[in-house]
């Protein structure tokens, strides 16, 4: 058992340390006017698709060195770059995509050209998504579906041009078996996208209709009915992504900083022993997560598995950045109230309160903590379902 | 970075496992005759306690010279984890643990040679007396004088829970040479025969079925050749015992934890209620759930104080009161949610998990507990420089 890291890893983290120290916005306005300069850096030195494999173009990065990448750049505040494209569809089609579909898509994917959104979960379908039924028919010479339905919860489908979307092409039979993977032009005539509004007034997420939707049959990702199959890979990208401990445990820093600023009659809010106390057991569970992460990618990099340790990121992940959000709008006291007049109070404030309205969705997307909990128990600990 | 353990950690641990499951028998019958055993002085089978000599065990963690097998602190933790499981009540933590590792950081090169060979063979047992009822969680506070005369110290005051101390062939005892009651300067430790004049004992069992005794000290006398490191500077050694007792107990508890989430599962899924296992039921499942998701924290944190000790780290200090926080939480948690989830059979001493729940309970307040040490993580809590941030976007 070593916790050092090798002489290469050493040399790659200072690397990517020189890297940041050269490439990486400065403050936030720079994180507008830089961002091009950004990318573009990024795309020369080869790590604008850290996740994917040396023949995508990818760098082919360990575990640990994967580690030590997202280690290093949560300290800085980058651009941020949606997921749905080079993070959770791009696996999907370089393993299961034709050489067609790929050429087609995976470019743009690369070059943030084409904005996608994922079309999963529907009115009838959350935590159980199998029972989805937004239908795909195939018409009788096989050139196209016409798919009818809806979905829900999509994340900005109002700005994507495309969607990876779950189809129901068969409805007897095992559930799983019937799901196939189409990708949809957002433009097709009879799409309709309506803005859903969440907590503290945000527009993210949007319930799409489909009314007679044509989609040709070139852009089905494989074979029909093996589309859960498919999207199963994928939800664990999208689980091993939102656990963010590395990302936590910087805004918890910040949160020390901001706290030292909020005064407290004579004192600050950090001379407020009950109030330390509870980050410091926030903190203590993000070292024992960061640990657990660690041992997780360990073990895939010697044994090929990430090891029982890694069930339980996605699940504390996203209690911890919860806590840490509590305590964010705590900090800010009455001023978190105020959404209007940016003087008045400290200039954490309103950011925090939205981020902790918006926070709440992280035990609900990508498995909620119960079906967390319920994949624990049979994958780790055995224990069998009822009527199983 | 790798979390794998040596194929010769591997078999230590295996040895250890197979002993206790199939000769020693604290995970089967040996169970009932725990309670029974501690009423009686020693406490515990000698007989086991020569074998454990035999096996090497008690030579894991002193270095060769001395007749050890110079393992490191990862072999400790592997040891300790598998006795944890098995449920020993020979005097390994006070003897190993406490007692040859304070020989071990604050003994002269005679004291090493004089004491740990006779501890690897099993023939010189140790303690620490440390406790005393005014300092409650602070190890620095001690009202145990030792003044100094012509021929050396004289010893006055009394210790509480002294583990094992009617066993034990030597005392390890922490002393105030000079300073202030609470004062972590003016610390002395000295090694004291245990049956030296002046020492009174009163022996008692414990309540998770171990021995200890309050041991009172009147005019005991103490030779140079019986200090333990440097006078008034006793701490220093105190100190770095303790952190190696907390790693210690860590991974006892760690491998305690992760029998009570077993357990628990297996007996739920056996136990038929309502027509079904009550492990179907979504309640008692992410009950186990939530047993197993801290004690994989809690390891977590065993790990890294371990590794981060091993290497020398300065943060090993904040994790391992960040452990020992940890463990008296989740020892707690895990502990009582196994009793509960065992119903009526939970309240019983005829399965290992109530014993588990005990020890779990018994280990909180010793070395200092949950709070205490949750505030000392608060002391050494890093506080980064610089402005207020307003830019919190979790990217």
């Amino acid at each position: 058992m070593d916790i050092q890291l090798t002489e290469e890893d050493l040399a790659f983290q200072q690397e990517v340390r020189d890297f940041l120290g050269q490439y990486a916005p400065k403050n936030s306005s720079e994180l507008w006017s830089k961002r091009n300069d950004w990318f573009k850096a990024l795309k020369e030195k080869g790590w604008d698709c850290p996740k994917w494999p040396v023949e995508f173009g990818g760098p082919g990065w360990s575990p640990v060195q994967h580690y030590i990448w997202d280690k290093e750049t949560c300290a800085y505040s980058l651009p941020p770059e949606l997921p749905f494209g080079k993070v959770m569809l791009a696996p999907i089609l370089m393993r299961y995509g034709s050489k067609e579909q790929i050429e087609r898509f995976m470019p743009d994917i690369r070059d943030n050209k084409v904005n996608w959104c994922q079309g999963y979960s529907e009115p009838g379908a959350g935590s159980d998504l199998a029972s989805l039924k937004t239908k795909a028919e195939l018409s009788a010479d096989g050139t196209e579906y016409t798919v009818n339905g809806t979905k829900i919860w999509t994340t900005m489908a109002h700005m994507a041009q495309w969607m990876f979307c779950l189809t129901r092409t068969q409805s007897t039979g095992v559930r799983q078996e019937g799901i196939t993977f189409l990708l949809i032009n957002m433009k097709t005539p009879g799409i309709v996208v309506k803005p859903i509004f969440t907590l503290g007034g945000s527009h993210h997420v949007n319930q799409v209709f489909f009314d007679n939707v044509k989609v040709p049959v070139e852009n089905r990702i494989g074979e029909e009915g093996k589309g859960w199959t498919y999207a199963k890979g994928l939800l664990q990208h999208e689980r091993s992504g939102i656990a963010g401990i590395s990302r936590t445990i910087v805004a918890l820093d910040k949160l020390k900083k901001n706290a030292r600023a909020v005064p407290d009659g004579d004192q600050t809010l950090l001379d407020d022993r009950a109030f330390v106390t509870r980050i410091a057991e926030t903190e203590i569970e993000l070292r024992a997560l960061e640990f657990a992460e660690l041992r997780s990618l360990a073990d895939a990099q010697h044994t090929g598995e990430p090891g029982t340790a890694s069930s339980i990121l996605k699940l504390k992940g996203t209690e911890m950045q919860q806590r840490m959000q509590e305590l964010t709008i705590e900090a800010a006291g009455i001023y978190g109230l105020n959404q209007g007049f940016k003087e008045a109070g400290p200039k954490f404030s309103k950011m925090g309160m939205m981020l902790y309205l918006n926070g709440r969705a992280a035990t609900v997307y990508g498995g909620c903590s119960e079906v967390q909990k319920d994949v624990i128990a049979k994958r780790v600990l055995g224990l069998v379902d009822a009527g199983t | 970075m790798d979390f794998r353990f040596t194929e010769e950690q591997q078999l230590l641990r295996d040895s250890i496992e197979k002993f206790l499951r199939e000769d020693y028998g604290s995970t089967g019958v040996g169970i009932s005759e725990r309670r029974k055993k501690s009423r009686k002085a020693p406490g515990y089978d000698v007989a086991n306690w020569a074998t454990f000599a035999d096996l090497g065990w008690l030579g894991v963690a002193i270095p060769e010279e001395y007749g050890g097998i110079g393992g490191n602190l990862i072999d400790t933790m592997v040891v300790m984890e598998e006795l944890g499981k098995g449920l020993i009540l020979e005097p390994y933590f006070p003897t190993v643990v406490l007692g040859a590792n304070a020989v071990l950081l604050g003994g002269t090169e005679t004291q090493k040679r004089d004491i740990l060979p006779g501890v690897v063979e099993g023939k010189v047992l140790l303690t620490l007396a440390h406790a005393e009822e005014q300092a409650r969680n602070n190890p620095t506070d001690i009202a145990t004088t030792a003044t100094k005369h012509d021929s050396g110290w004289t010893l006055n005051g009394t210790k509480s829970l002294v583990l094992n101390a009617e066993s034990a062939t030597q005392l390890i005892v922490v002393a105030r040479t000079s300073g202030n009651r609470a004062d972590p300067n003016g610390l002395t430790l000295f090694l004291v025969d245990a049956k030296a004049e002046g020492i009174t004992r009163t022996d008692y069992p414990t309540v998770d079925c171990l021995r200890a005794s309050e041991v009172r000290f009147e005019n005991v006398l103490a030779g140079q050749s019986q200090v333990l490191g440097t006078i008034d500077r006793g701490f220093e050694v105190l100190e770095a015992v303790i952190h190696r007792a907390i790693l210690a107990l860590g991974a006892e508890a760690v491998g305690m934890m992760e029998m009570l989430h077993k357990d628990t599962a297996e007996y739920t899924s056996q136990r038929v209620q309502f027509g079904h296992p009550l492990s179907h039921l979504q309640t008692v499942k992410h009950r186990i759930v939530d047993m197993f998701v801290e004690t994989e924290l809690t390891r977590s944190l065993l790990y890294r104080a371990t590794t981060e000790a091993l290497a020398g780290q300065a943060s090993a200090t904040q994790d391992m009161h960040a452990l020992k926080y940890k463990l008296g939480k989740a020892g707690r948690f895990v502990g009582q949610s196994a009793v509960q989830l065992h119903g009526g059979m939970g309240q019983t001493e005829d399965l290992r998990i109530g014993h588990y729940f005990i020890r779990l309970a018994a280990m909180d307040p010793l070395l200092g507990d949950k709070d205490y040490h949750l505030q000392r993580y608060v002391d050494l809590m890093d506080i980064p420089e610089g402005e207020p941030d307003a830019n919190i976007l979790p990217f």
